[in-house]
């Protein structure tokens, strides 16, 4: 009897074990691309327009803003407008602005594309918004939270990164947030170092699938 | 010069006699027998600035108070809308323990869990938290969680002050730590304090409120990491704890401090009737020359075991009494309850549990008998219907909040002695203080829910000890009735229909004898919709929300516990 009942548990014990293992896996996070470390390769992602696109296709582009948001979260939706404006603003200098989506498509249905795109249209996105479903692109900057942005910028035909964190440092009072981003395109610009390169981001965990 | 003083004086009086005070944060109540419980990722502007992600139940921080009546079957909905998994612990309830929303039942990103019980404690007040091993405290940081009230009878008739939100408020004590860019310093971290810096009542921080001239009654809740509450008003009256954890004590008991541990509850009255309108007083936590074990008692402001409220005493709710209300409560009624409790000799089984430290690896400071928490080790078996003394001894070198599942029980000694325990804990506890170098005993009874399989938890509820391992579990086993025949039996097959299905998905079983015991519901790419622990079936299962495609159900029958898997159109 107790065999048959150890067996039983036993049983369920390893699925409750498996069932943690599987999200301690999700808890994995790589580490966030330093300053210092900071050459990224291209990628090709697709755009919620069904295109693919990839750096090289800017052939104009001094640098990039790009910023890594999601569908779901609460924190980062406050940013939709400031993430149009930086687009309008920096694009015509020949910065535009990419959003990326590296969520877990797999565990959290809300970050499906059909979801990036219908928040594309509703939102009206001025930018492109690109789907990382296999979280390659995130996991090559290091990121772990959405929004966090990431401003590179192109020497010697590499893309370096010049500024990585917040976007600015008030989420839900735009007026009285310091425009982290802005400042640094601004500078980058002006061929200035930035002044604050790394600032920390808050937000929502980007889960890593392993 | 003296009129420069005078000046500053002037001015620095007047901002301390104006201090920024927030309106204390009621939670809405949810009521009847089904709850939808909605656990998402937000944030909140708890300090000027940069708002602090936080997590919440239906809302930004801390969750609704869920009104159950005794006696009545609740239905809870809990869907998790976090990018995480966690677990929902329904907090003193007497309840399965596969509905019981500990360590085992995870709930992935995305989940809806369906636990139901029917309501058999008394009334008082309880909680509802996340108890996800390893994670407990960074989910309560966050602020999941709400209030349980539930109502009885006997309560009922009481001339008790229960007006919600009026003269009956619920007040959940907690306190954290900011970084620069405001966000709770809080975490599964053993080099940062897991004791706050400031003071989140109801998670308003600089709490007041307005109460009314006459008797009130305060729901106070502790649900920190750490920290306990040495608790009493600032001009030091008497007030009266009417109940303990799980019910109303037989008689108020009067008293002008009480120390309220983590996890533990207490209503109490207060009688605000000799107050002028306009006058203020200050619930304080009088925490400052307490002996080191008290958690918060520690000298250090910063650092490791450091706070800015630690070895202090501090207000945790400003209040400004208000005109009396149209059907005030004027008098305190002289005896409550006529509890009958289990005493040391009703015990058939006596068990020691004693406090040992941990691996010393991370939060791992402390154990129970040498033996650290894992999933897959049932460290206890307990017979259903025995009446139990456990002996708490605690010759380690901090004090702990040692918390039960499934349970009510009485204390019956402090350090082997009867006359050792308080009046002021004579009612039911499900969470006892247990000091450094003490021993706590407490009579129980494992009643009506057995599970060979699922177990229930006890541990220490400063939620950084827990998470470190310092917690145990047990089974309730049916004694002699769960045997050789059942589980050698072969499983029985079972079929959905209609497939394809639209709205409800109904099961048939081969043998009408078969139950249920776990359905689990996984669409195309092995996401979980559904978690449905003992599941009713016989008005089917509601799938109308449920994307077209194809699915997977999961059934584990109840007597052999094997697991067979059915596919399934959803239209």
């Amino acid at each position: 009897m107790k065999n048959k009942t150890l067996k039983s548990f036993l049983l369920l014990a390893a699925t409750f074990a498996l069932s943690i293992v599987f999200f301690t896996l999700q808890s994995f996070r790589s580490e966030n691309k330093s300053v210092l470390d900071n050459t990224i390769s291209d990628f090709s992602l697709k755009n919620v327009d069904e295109k693919t696109i990839s750096l090289s296709d800017y052939k104009n582009a001094k640098g990039f803003i790009i910023v890594f948001t999601c569908n779901h979260c609460p924190f980062a939706k406050l940013y939709s407008q400031r993430f149009n404006d930086l687009n309008t603003k920096y694009s015509s200098l020949g910065v535009p602005l990419l959003a990326i989506n590296s969520m877990d498509t797999a565990m959290y249905e809300d970050e499906s594309f059909i979801n990036m795109k219908n928040k594309s249209t509703t939102e009206i996105f001025n930018f492109p918004y690109l789907c990382d479903n296999m979280q390659t692109v995130g996991k090559n900057f290091g990121v772990d939270h959405t929004p966090h942005a990431y401003v590179i910028w192109k020497e010697n035909n590499k893309w370096k990164i010049k500024y990585s964190g917040a976007i600015d440092d008030n989420g839900e009072e735009p007026k009285k947030a310091t425009p982290y981003v802005a400042n640094a395109v601004t500078e980058l610009l002006e061929n200035k170092q930035v002044s604050m390169p790394v600032t920390v981001s808050v937000g929502c965990k980007i889960f890593f699938r392993k | 010069m003296q009129k420069t003083i005078f000046f500053l004086s002037l001015v620095f009086g007047s901002i301390l006699c104006k201090a920024q005070y927030n309106n204390l944060w009621i939670p809405d109540t949810l009521s009847g027998t089904n709850f939808n419980l909605n656990l998402v990722d937000t944030f909140a502007q708890l300090r000027p600035g940069n708002q602090t992600i936080t997590a919440g139940v239906n809302n930004k921080f801390w969750g609704p108070t869920l009104i159950f009546n005794q006696g009545d079957t609740v239905h809870m909905n809990v869907q998790n809308n976090l990018n995480d998994s966690t677990t929902v612990h329904w907090h003193g309830m007497h309840l399965p323990a596969v509905m019981d929303g500990g360590p085992h039942q995870i709930i992935p990103p995305g989940t809806i869990w369906q636990p139901y019980w029917k309501v058999t404690n008394n009334a008082a007040t309880y909680w509802y938290h996340p108890h996800l091993h390893n994670m407990t405290m960074e989910h309560l940081t966050k602020g999941l969680g709400g209030f349980i009230i539930v109502r009885d009878p006997i309560e009922s008739t009481l001339a008790l002050p229960r007006t919600y939100g009026v003269d009956d408020f619920p007040i959940v004590l907690t306190s954290r730590g900011y970084d620069a860019m405001n966000q709770f310093t809080i975490t599964n971290n053993i080099n940062i304090s897991e004791y706050g810096d400031y003071m989140l009542t109801n998670g308003t921080p600089n709490a007041q409120v307005s109460l009314p001239k006459q008797y009130v009654r305060l729901r106070i809740l502790n649900a920190e990491i750490e920290r306990g509450y040495n608790l009493g008003f600032s001009d030091n009256r008497t007030f009266y704890i009417i109940t303990n954890d799980g019910g109303l004590l037989n008689a108020p008991v009067a008293v002008t401090r009480v120390k309220l541990m983590v996890g533990e509850r207490i209503e109490i009255l207060v009688d605000l009737s000799t107050n002028n309108v306009g006058d203020t007083l200050n619930l304080k936590a009088f925490n400052s020359a307490l002996p080191f074990g008290f958690p918060g008692a520690e000298p250090q402001q910063s650092g490791l075991n450091g706070s800015l409220l630690n070895n202090h005493d501090f207000t945790v709710l400003h209040i400004n009494i208000a005109a009396t209300t149209a059907t005030p409560v004027t008098t305190m009624p002289a005896t409550l309850a006529s509890n009958t409790y289990w005493t040391a000799a009703n015990a058939t089984v006596n068990r020691t549990i004693t406090v040992t430290p941990g691996s010393g690896i991370g939060l791992a400071e402390f154990a129970f008998d040498n033996t650290p928490f894992s999933l897959n080790t049932i460290n206890k078996t307990v017979n259903i219907n025995t009446i139990e003394e456990w002996t708490i001894v605690n010759s380690n070198i901090f004090s702990h909040a040692f918390h039960i599942h499934d349970v009510q029980f009485k204390i019956v000694a402090r350090n082997g002695n009867a006359s050792g325990v308080g009046n002021y804990e004579s009612g039911w506890k499900d969470d006892v203080y247990l000091p450094k170098g003490e021993s706590v005993s407490f009579v129980t009874k494992f009643e009506d829910y057995s599970d060979s399989i699922h177990p229930f938890m006890y541990h220490c509820h400063f939620s950084n000890h827990e998470d470190g391992g310092m917690m145990g579990q047990f089974v309730v086993v049916a004694g002699n009735t769960t045997g050789i025949e059942e589980a050698t039996q072969t499983p029985k097959d079972f079929s959905v229909y209609p497939n394809p299905a639209n709205n409800k998905l109904y099961i048939s079983f081969d043998d009408p004898n078969m139950q249920a015991y776990y359905i689990k519901i996984n669409n195309a790419v092995g996401r979980t919709i559904y978690m449905l622990p003992q599941p009713q079936l016989r008005n089917g299962i509601d799938i109308s929300n449920f994307s077209s495609g194809i699915y997977y159900l999961q059934l584990t029958d109840e007597k052999t516990k094997s697991t067979i898997t059915k596919t399934f159109i959803k239209e």
